[in-house]
């Protein structure tokens, strides 16, 4: 097992000392901030149960090789699809899947497919009849076909950067 | 003995999931504590209040006033209807409710901490430009077919 090594205890200590100087000079909207926090963090529960069992099948069914076969530097088009059905598919704030994705990126998943990931997020499939309500079919259709091709379109441009740095 | 050596991986991949989550638990706590005061002293009267100005102008407003937003999806598009009852350019919609889902200033030291500095960098600039372009290409294919 991988030895456990917190991130982001500077930026969870910022965090903490901002609630203290609100909870000292502005104590009711700390409490609502607070209660917000709760509430945000009670919602996303299941979907932290959910990419716990998601990563824990990746770490079983895909070992370090197939996971660079198909998602690292070498890796074709079915690695773009599935980041970008990935993303489609995804629930809940990106912050949830950043576990996963970096897990993923330690065993050789490239930059490029993370950025795909991250953009087709925005194409949010339960969110459609309410988009299509507000903004009618023919924008939600252009917008949403938009964000798939710039997302592949972001992946190769963050690959082509990275390999410059740092070519093989 | 094949079996065993499955089931101990198992465990194995599982224990590693854990292990993975919990690490990056500080952030996580850290952006949701961040997402919630945001929540409180942004709100959407604030927003309305920055739009009114020419396209171009209200694309990079709707872009950067998504941004600094946080929150679910649903939340930006019914923020999105109220502002366009109010008269904000389609433009400005559109960046606003795309930058609302891509960018996000309250996700940076989390993306940060777990991508690093450069990747972070580099995504939410070449996000934040992606936006503004899907957002005039949106606005200008709908006239075309309309």
């Amino acid at each position: 097992m991988k030895k456990l090594k917190f991130k982001g205890i500077k930026f969870l200590i910022v965090v903490i000392i901002i609630y203290i100087f609100t909870a000292i000079f502005d104590n009711a909207n700390y409490s609502i901030s607070f209660n917000t926090s709760l509430k945000i963090l009670r919602s996303i529960l299941p979907i932290f149960a959910f990419i716990i069992l998601l990563t824990a099948s990746i770490n079983y069914f895909l070992k370090p090789k197939q996971i660079i076969k198909h998602f690292g530097r070498d890796g074709g088009k079915k690695g773009t699809l599935y980041a970008i059905l990935g993303g489609i598919l995804s629930h809940g704030p990106m912050y949830a899947w950043y576990g996963m994705l970096s897990d993923m990126k330690s065993h050789g998943l490239r930059d490029g497919l993370i950025v795909t990931f991250i953009y087709a997020r925005a194409v949010k499939l339960p969110l459609l009849p309410l988009m299509i309500g507000i903004f009618g079919v023919t924008f939600t259709i252009i917008i949403n076909i938009y964000i798939v091709l710039f997302s592949v379109l972001q992946g190769i441009i963050m690959d082509r950067l990275i390999n410059k740095e740092s070519p093989q | 003995m094949p079996s065993k050596e499955k089931h101990v991986s198992v465990k194995k991949a599982f224990l590693n999931a854990v292990n993975g989550f919990i690490s990056i638990l500080p952030t996580i706590i850290a952006t949701i504590g961040l997402v919630g005061l945001f929540q409180t002293y942004i709100t959407n009267s604030m927003l309305s209040h920055l739009f009114g100005y020419s396209d171009g102008l209200d694309i990079l407003i709707g872009t950067l006033v998504g941004a600094i937003s946080s929150g679910n999806g649903t939340i930006s598009f019914v923020v999105a209807q109220g502002l366009q009852e109010q008269g904000v350019s389609l433009y400005a919609l559109s960046a606003f409710i795309l930058a609302w889902v891509t960018l996000s200033f309250v996700h940076l030291p989390a993306e940060a901490s777990v991508f690093g500095i450069k990747f972070t960098t580099y995504r939410n600039i070449m996000t934040f430009i992606t936006t503004i372009i899907i957002a005039f290409l949106t606005v200008m294919t709908l006239k075309l077919f309309s």
